[in-house]
């Protein structure tokens, strides 16, 4: 009961986060110069077609009361429609999900987890040769920019062995669904998922490490042992829970990301994502596209957030609703 | 060894794919396609598309800077009556759409009709156009307000992006070009008939085998949208295309060697564009003519094209390029690079050197385009010698054109258009003109433009296009650098490309490719 009152508050308290977030954006995207009717009817067209298209998107319409339209549209569910496509954006971002959440959210929970291990496992012993040389490359690791990697990688394995294909989320010839599907997304998924998890498990191998290497020198832990607690037991019931907080919260903050966090894998790999997507509205100046993506990461931010928050709470007993 | 390999591979994959019945060819896309209806506002991604389903009235291709401006698609021939003012199209007959029924010369009328209408981009170029008529199913007359010797050559060019003819028995009952089944699922009358479109992967066409000029030599066209050009080029190096556009042009420094791998054609193509640099003539200290000259004199064409496209394009010192000879006015040009000279005029603009050793700050613009940018980090230092304070200013596309067009800048790289047709002067030069950012404005030029385009004589044309080169290279509203060079790869044995010699005038659009074919055996 708790619980339910304590999310109940918290979606609440989402609301007027997310409304002053819309009004923010649609302010600064009005105050970046550039026009879409330029883009839209090209340099030769005439003063008149453009005035049009103004005048067909609202933009003829002085600032508030723009803004008080798209309100009243996003409060009844309705996000608008693309200037570029003429289709509703809502239809055009969900298309778009999946790729992005298949591609970063498999490379995130793949670096999450390797890294908290190898993180964990190495803070065992801190200093030695192992821990030198994996918190080293883990530094690389972190350092080496992702479309650098990335070319790399297509590179060694798509162009010399030939092994994987290069871009792309299906081949050409792909099979409509099934197995053979399922097959194909999964062998253009090998090099992407590789360069963007690369990228993340440096941060989360040093993150765990330096958690874990902490945890290890409090008192609670000599305390655990000297009870006669086994070092398992110790490492894990005291050890690791207590370390995982800081990384639940930076696990969190990602996951809010997810969305975007990709874009520069899903250009060098032509993936059919999100993060791309709203790059091309931003600078084609496709404003329902551009506040429509914004809204939804706005909110997968938030989510995101409170979810962290509720993880934490189960993590630890001091944290309350 | 690496490259000698991948060689290897390219060849065996092109000799392995001419063998087979079925002939595919993958094309990378720089853009991907919003809609598939390419008339109703400019999207890049669906040229390319759009050019190999659609047919046009006339259309050009990159013909054009080998002096074919226009020729027929649908219309085979065309008269002009002798005041210049009204086009007789005579359209081929037996044209059939891709479901079928036949094309007519209704149905370019609704076409034109509807653009006009609903004032989509090409109806800039009906603009002029008092009356379409459609006397019997294979004939069209436009008839012009007034004379307009570049009516043709632009027509025939803007088609190019968004003047395809659609067919009225399935679009008459749709309230635009931008709403219904037809525009993601289009049906055209061109060499290519539209298949399928997996969005966020492919485009797919086939060939179609109806074609009125014949059925295409390849037998599947697929599109795929590759966005970093690294991948692109390395995906043509491993054979998984037989062509790599322009928009994936090779670092210039590769090309040498490229040249001399027996797998690759280096393609250069020339284009109807220059680069320049305009000069905001509404700005002080731009305003001063001495000024302006300074600056012509302190440009190094020869540093530029060297550093910039390792020596490829074309030092331009005319007010034209060397595509549009035939319009060119060769005895006026540009002062030639005297870094002394440039000196010594600023100095008596009133403009010397201070005590840091600079004379003024000035801005340098341009879009984000990779040839201007290059072209810029060259002029700064250029303009930094002879004592102007230059700082680099780069904006996206958008902000950059808008700020140009509020002449809200001081010097800006820019692209210049010559051609199909020399009324583009016009557009650039004329008082008021669509593209006049320097703010030029001579009543004599003005006059001198609008008379031009009405002479239906070539040599009196000539000889006015002629003066009003030389009032530009008097007065340096802008300074011509370099003609552009466009830069594609093609695999050895492959003809036919939009950008080879044997892809002029049979290309159908700069992005066809009814023409290629692959290597005979």
């Amino acid at each position: 009961m708790r619980l339910l009152r304590y999310l109940i508050r918290r979606l609440l308290q989402i609301l007027p986060v997310a409304l002053i977030l819309i009004v923010i954006n649609f302010v600064l995207i009005r105050l970046a110069p550039g026009d879409v009717a330029i883009m839209l009817a090209g340099e030769d067209a005439d003063a008149a077609y453009m005035a049009a298209l103004r005048e067909r998107f609202g933009l003829d319409l002085p600032l508030l009361d723009q803004l008080i339209a798209y309100l009243s549209h996003i409060l009844r569910g309705d996000f608008g429609t693309s200037y570029r496509t003429g289709e509703p954006v809502l239809g055009l971002l969900i298309e778009r999900v999946p790729a992005t959440l298949l591609l970063a959210g498999t490379s995130l929970i793949i670096a999450a987890v390797l890294g908290i291990v190898i993180g964990a496992a190495v803070a065992r012993r801190p200093g030695s040769v192992a821990d030198t040389v994996v918190t080293a490359l883990s530094t690389c690791l972190f350092s080496v920019p992702v479309f650098w990697l990335g070319l790399m990688l297509i590179l060694l394995f798509a162009v010399r062995l030939q092994w994987l294909p290069s871009s792309g989320m299906v081949s050409i010839d792909s099979p409509q669904g099934g197995l053979g599907r399922v097959l194909d997304i999964a062998r253009h998924m090998i090099l992407p998922v590789a360069a963007l998890s690369t990228f993340w498990l440096g941060q989360y191998i040093r993150l765990a490490r330096s958690s874990v290497v902490e945890v290890l020198s409090e008192s609670y832990m000599t305390t655990a042992r000297t009870i006669g607690f086994s070092e398992r037991y110790v490492l894990f019931r005291h050890g690791l829970r207590n370390a995982l907080l800081p990384i639940v919260t930076v696990l969190g903050l990602e996951i809010g990301l997810l969305l975007t966090g990709a874009v520069l894998t899903e250009t060098v790999f032509s993936w059919p994502g999100l993060g791309r997507f709203i790059y091309e509205a931003i600078l084609a100046r496709d404003t329902p596209v551009i506040m429509g993506a914004f809204i939804v990461m706005s909110f997968t931010v938030m989510l995101a957030s409170l979810v962290a928050d509720l993880a934490y709470a189960s993590l630890d007993p001091r944290v309350g609703f | 060894m690496f490259c000698k390999k991948m060689v290897l591979a390219a060849l065996l994959f092109t000799a392995s794919a001419s063998a087979h019945a079925d002939t595919t060819v993958i094309i990378p896309l720089a853009a991907e396609a919003r809609t598939l209806s390419p008339n109703p506002v400019v999207d890049t991604g669906t040229f390319e598309l759009a050019g190999n389903i659609y047919s046009h009235l006339v259309v050009t291709d990159w013909g054009v800077v080998a002096g074919t401006p226009v020729y027929g698609d649908l219309a085979e021939k065309w008269d002009i009556s002798p005041d210049g003012k009204v086009y007789t199209f005579h359209l081929r007959s037996g044209v059939k759409w891709h479901d079928g029924a036949p094309l007519t010369s209704a149905d370019v009328k609704f076409t034109y009709d509807r653009m006009i209408e609903k004032k989509y981009p090409y109806a800039a170029f009906l603009r002029n156009v008092e009356r379409i008529e459609a006397p019997d199913d294979l004939t069209i007359v436009l008839t012009l307000k007034s004379a307009d010797m570049s009516f043709l050559p632009l027509l025939a060019q803007a088609a190019v992006w968004s003047g395809k003819i659609y067919p009225r028995h399935l679009w008459q009952d749709q309230d635009g070009f931008d709403t219904g089944p037809y525009v993601n699922a289009p049906v055209g009358s061109g060499p290519f008939k539209f298949v399928r479109w997996d969005r966020g992967n492919a485009v797919e066409l086939a060939a179609n085998p109806d074609y009125f000029l014949g059925k295409p030599t390849i037998d599947r066209l697929i599109f795929r949208p590759i966005l970093d050009p690294n991948v692109a080029r390395a995906e043509f190096d491993s054979g998984q295309y037989p062509f790599l556009p322009p928009d994936f042009a090779p670092p210039y420094a590769e090309i040498a060697a490229l040249r001399k791998d027996p797998a690759v054609q280096v393609v250069i193509t020339p284009s109807i564009y220059s680069r320049d640099i305009q000069l905001n003539t509404q700005r002080e200290p731009f305003a001063k003519p001495k000024v302006r000259e300074a600056i012509a004199l302190a440009v190094d064409r020869e540093a530029i094209n060297r550093l910039a496209f390792a020596g490829l394009w074309k030092p331009a010192t005319h007010a034209s390029i060397e595509t549009q000879k035939q319009w060119m006015n060769a005895e006026a040009s540009f002062p030639a690079f005297d870094k002394a000279r440039a000196e010594a005029l600023l100095d008596e603009a009133g403009y010397p050197r201070g005590a840091d050793g600079m004379r003024f700050a000035a801005k340098l613009t341009g879009p984000t385009e990779v040839a201007c940018s290059a072209i810029n980090q060259i002029l700064v230092q250029q303009l930094r010698d002879v004592g102007i304070d230059v700082q680099l200013e780069q904006f996206d596309q958008a902000t950059w054109r808008q700020r140009l067009g509020e002449k809200n800048y001081d010097i800006s790289c820019y692209f210049t258009r010559y051609g199909p047709d020399p009324d583009a002067y016009r557009e650039h030069f004329a008082t008021g003109g669509q593209r006049n950012f320097s703010g030029y404005s001579n009543a004599e030029f003005d006059g001198l433009a609008e008379r031009a385009v009405t002479l239906t004589d070539a040599g009196e044309r000539l000889e006015l296009y002629k003066q009003m080169q030389a009032m530009l290279t008097r007065d340096m509203p802008y300074i011509n650098l370099l003609g552009e060079q466009k830069i594609s790869l093609v695999a050895a044995g492959w003809s036919g490309f939009p950008v080879q010699e044997s892809g002029y005038n049979k290309s159908v659009t700069w992005y066809g490719y009814f023409a290629v074919k692959p290597p005979a055996n």
